[in-house]
């Protein structure tokens, strides 16, 4: 298939990519510009695990054509970091346990992060919409949840409760 | 009393850094120079005979490097046990349910892949075909394996005591049938493979629940020694239970990759991972129970019609685990067991954590009925019934280490069960359950893990193990237990895991088994790299070895911390003098060997086992039948928790799959054709995040003699127990038992107008 010249703006930087008409947005982020971090987890917007953000909004790049994203700020998981320091959210999702498998964290973050520039303190039902088009099959959600509230400054109830310190003893009588 | 200071600690996982960052390299997204990339052309028909594969036009196609098809493959059946070896990675003859594997395409790109798979002319002599698991066991049905007469792939037996004259003495009887289709593992990764085949042999990349476990039959489906497969670590996005096993993409890619002579990535969609990886059995429980006025189980009474699909896959454990867990978790002395595994011309299936839901479910639904009818608190059925540290099973298991009554009471106290049970409004219910969880049973020559601790110059240890993470902490897991045997911070360890050239065998994340046997190798072989270091240490502070430790970077006398060697130090002197430090550790379960699934279910099953209680409250729509989960608490015997932040994460993983997606939403169905109708995420029902409620959870620490630092497992008697809770805190809403699972609102609403109509029957009589 005859081939197009398109110029995209990813994580700041200009690139010049050829590209067949045809080809999604996430497939060229992943193929083309070596930008892994998004995944295909479905390849018809029913994961999330894709999502990346075009002038701020969370997106699936699996639904938009590469041709589609000319013109437009695309920042993906990559751009949030310098790659040695995580950002603070990235931060806060591991230092909260929200990361697992690490499949749809990309997705969820750069969704959390969309939600978090428009709502500054938004509420667990807000949260829980916000990412519910990002499926997660390891966290069961709750600590993704907290995550977010953790990174909008707002205090997470304590949700787990600790074991009774240490038991030797009891195991050793 | 012990004083630990990396272990029993909350801390971030490492591990999970990358993660976040997005620079963790899944299959999909590796990339070699030269590679090729791989399609695969799948069966149109649930059953037929392949007649005659004709690849003349798609070789034809500009782009192809290589097509793999039948011919290009050896007699090689796959089988977890000997005796059920029936999986050909790529069928000779003829194909067993609809979406198997017939050919591979290997092109310049995924598109022209595409393309010449679909110009693979096969001539097929379409096969009647058998979709049902019930009439698969009938006369005369069609026969998805010539040699296995009447379907059966597998059949448990167990009857121990005298189950029908304990129910003929029983004060009280119940019993119910339950019924469950398919459910999906969803791991959100797809499954994807990367392998390079040269001349010294091959290197292959995938989701791997055990790489040692895959390169065993990968080599023997390509007829070269197992020194030649070489599965290499890289991050998996889910196992669940559903990597289990060698997949045929890994064969594929690998074959697709020697004939292309380049590095081939095949990588399936949303649909094949759903479809042709595995799936969990669907089944039928029948259960009785009886009980005393007391309320003690006196006996207990299954029959199960497992949905086994086209192969025999994990058969012979997938359907025994639900007895084997139901009978470490109630004591009773009369138990009567019969699992029939059907294979049908639907897609393998195999281990699910909480699978079958109908058995385990079913029989928790059935202890309330019995709860109600003697006027008890279902709770204290369950104290009364509870296992205990040195029980014997019917079948002949000894408990170790048990907290389970504890967990039922700590649940209950944290979702306040006494102030709710029985004062709900109506529509509201709240439901409760508990299960044991079996760790690490014997699998033979593959059944322990090894691994290795060597010391750097700077003191940092690298601790090399055979163990896998999935997603689940593994890694962060074993980084934890060294650095807690050595006295070194987490951060000083580094570890190489999963990688069969380099790592020593491993069992695999089987039967919880990792943190007891990968963990426990990890700690005998820090101890031994300890035991060198406090040779030359001894030496250094001028003390008995026998009275150092090792904490925070530094060795010295127990109690006087002032004077002290550093970790790095005491390495670098053994350098000087011409020694290495190299500990090395391996650890085996504890079972009886002489045990088998099928011909020998008697003798000690498993090294150890876990408990958990979990409790949900659910809202009824009492008008439409439909559910909210209002909240899920679990609290969890893991042991003793290496990281109380990852058992926590396993118990919240363990409670989404088994509540809002197993009693809940999840199911596959099909079309009388034998085509699964919703493998992808639109049509089949995975819990969304306002889907699930808030989690809470509890740990509660037993400390097991055999595991490291006293840690068990993390989290999964958490799935089956959750099973139970959501199905009794639903039966107790609308005061009536659900017989089919998944719990969705037409389904409810049958069992509320079934109720009601029997209720005005019953008023009509009187
Ligand atoms: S890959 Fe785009 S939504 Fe799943
Ligand atoms: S962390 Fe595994 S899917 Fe979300």
């Amino acid at each position: 298939m005859e081939q197009v010249l398109i110029k995209l703006t990813v994580n700041g930087r200009e690139e010049d990519v050829r590209v067949s008409p045809h080809k999604t947005l996430l497939e060229v982020l992943r193929d083309d510009l070596s930008l892994t971090g998004a995944k295909n987890g479905c390849e018809d917007g029913s994961c999330g695990t894709c999502t990346v953000l075009l002038d701020g909004a969370a997106v699936r790049s699996c639904l938009l054509l590469a041709m589609e994203a000319q013109g437009h700020e695309i920042v993906t998981i990559e751009g949030l970091s310098d790659g040695q320091n995580m950002s603070p959210l990235q931060e806060i999702f591991v230092n909260q346990g929200a990361v697992q498998c690490g499949f749809c964290s990309p997705g969820m973050i750069l969704t959390a992060k969309a939600l978090l520039d428009s709502a500054s303190s938004p509420t667990e039902t807000e949260i829980r919409e916000a990412i519910s088009g990002n499926l997660c099959r390891c966290t069961g959600y709750t600590k993704i949840v907290e995550a977010v509230m953790a990174a909008s400054g707002q205090p997470v109830p304590v949700r787990t409760h600790p074991y009774e310190g240490d038991v030797s003893e009891r195991a050793a009588s | 009393m012990t004083d630990f200071s990396v272990v029993g600690k909350r801390r971030p996982r490492l591990d999970t850094i990358p993660r976040a960052l997005g620079e963790a390299k899944f299959s999909a997204d590796l990339g070699l120079p030269g590679m090729v990339y791989g399609k695969v052309l799948r069966s149109p028909y649930p059953h037929a005979r392949i007649l005659n594969i004709d690849t003349s036009q798609a070789e034809r196609l500009p782009g192809v490097k290589a097509i793999i098809t039948s011919k290009d493959v050896m007699p090689y059946k796959w089988g977890v046990f000997a005796y059920t070896r029936d999986q050909q990675l790529l069928p000779l003859d003829k194909t067993r349910y609809l979406g198997e594997e017939v050919a591979a395409v290997a092109a310049v790109d995924e598109d022209t892949a595409a393309e010449a798979a679909a110009l693979i002319r096969v001539e097929w002599e379409p096969l009647p075909y058998v979709i049902d698991p019930l009439a698969a066991l009938e006369e005369g049905a069609p026969l998805v394996h010539e040699d296995k007469p009447g379907n059966v792939s597998v059949r448990i037996f167990v009857d121990e005591g005298d189950v029908d004259n304990a129910m003929a003495d029983a004060y009280l009887v119940d019993e119910g049938e339950f019924t469950s289709p398919e459910e999906n593992y969803c791991m959100l990764e797809p499954y994807a493979v990367v392998a390079n085949y040269e001349s010294t042999g091959v290197d292959i990349w995938c989701p791997n629940a055990g790489p040692h476990m895959k390169a065993r039959p990968i080599s023997n489906a390509l007829g070269i020694p197992t020194s030649m497969v070489r599965v290499r670590k890289v991050h998996i996005g889910g196992h669940h239970g559903g990597r289990s096993e060698v997949s045929p993409a890994d064969f594929m890619a690998a074959l697709l990759s020697k004939k292309a002579r380049r590095p081939v990535k095949l990588v399936y969609t949303r649909e094949e991972n759903m479809n042709c990886v595995r799936q969990v059995h669907g089944a039928r429980t029948w259960v009785r129970a009886g009980v005393t006025k007391e309320g003690k189980l006196v006996g207990l009474d299954f029959k199960l019609i497992m949905d086994g699909g086209a192969y025999a896959s994990t058969g012979p454990i997938a359907a025994s685990v639900a007895y084997q867990m139901i009978e470490e978790t109630y004591a009773m002395p009369n138990l009567r067991y019969e699992a029939i595994r059907a294979y049908t011309n639907k897609p393998p299936r195999g281990m699910y954590p909480h699978h079958p839901r109908t058995t385990y479910g079913g029989l928790e639904m059935v202890l309330d009925a019995l709860a109600e009818k003697l006027g008890m608190d279902p709770m204290e059925l369950r104290l009364r019934n509870s296992v205990y540290e040195g029980y014997v099973t019917p079948t002949k298991t000894v408990i170790s280490s048990c907290g389970q009554i504890e967990t039922i009471q700590r649940a209950a106290e944290k979702a306040g069960w006494k102030e709710k049970y029985g004062k709900l409004p109506p529509g509201r219910g709240i439901g409760m359950s508990s299960s044991a969880c079996l760790i690490g049973f014997p699998m033979g020559i593959r059944g322990g893990s090894g691994a290795f601790v060597r010391f750097n110059e700077d003191g940092d240890a690298t601790v090399i193990s055979g163990v896998v993470d999935n997603g689940q902490g593994n890694d962060a897991m074993i980084a934890a237990i060294a650095a807690e045997e050595l006295g070194l911070p987490i951060e000083a360890i580094k570890v190489v895991t999963a990688d069969t050239s380099m790592t020593p065998s491993d069992q695999g994340a089987y039967s919880q088994a990792s943190t007891i046997l990968s963990g426990g190798a990890v700690k005998a072989a820090a101890a031994d790299a300890k035991r060198q270091l406090f040779d030359v240490a001894a030496d250094l502070l001028e003390a008995n070895k026998e009275d150092l430790v090792a904490r925070d970077g530094k060795i010295f006398i127990k109690g006087s911390p002032e004077k002290s060697v550093s970790l790095a130090k005491a390495a670098r002197t053994a350098l000087g003098r011409d020694k290495a430090i190299l500990g090395r550790g391996d650890r085996w379960p504890k079972g009886d060997h002489k045990r088998e699934w099928v011909s020998n279910p008697r003798g000690q099953l498993a090294s150890a086992f876990s408990y958990g209680t979990a409790i949900a409250e659910v809202e009824v729509d009492m008008e439409t039948g439909r559910v909210k989960l209002l909240n899920m608490t679990a609290a969890h015997d893991c042991g003793y928790p290496i990281n109380p932040l990852s058992v926590e994460q396993q118990m919240h993983r363990s409670a989404l799959e088994a509540g809002p997606a197993g009693v809940m939403l999840e199911r596959h169905a099909w079309t009388a054709a034998g085509q699964n109708i919703n493998a992808n995420f639109t049509d089949y029902w995975f819990p969304l995040a306002t889907d699930v409620p808030n989690i809470e959870t509890i740990i509660v620490t037993t400390n097991d003699k055999f595991g490291p630092f006293g840690a068990k497992e993390g989290g999964l008697s958490i799935s089956i127990a959750m099973i139970g809770a959501v199905a009794n805190a639903i039966r107790n809403a609308i005061g009536t038992t659900v017989h089919d699972f998944p719990m969705t609102p037409d389904v409810v609403l049958r069992a509320i107008e079934a109720r009601n109509e029997s209720e005005s029957g019953s008023t009509t009589h009187e």
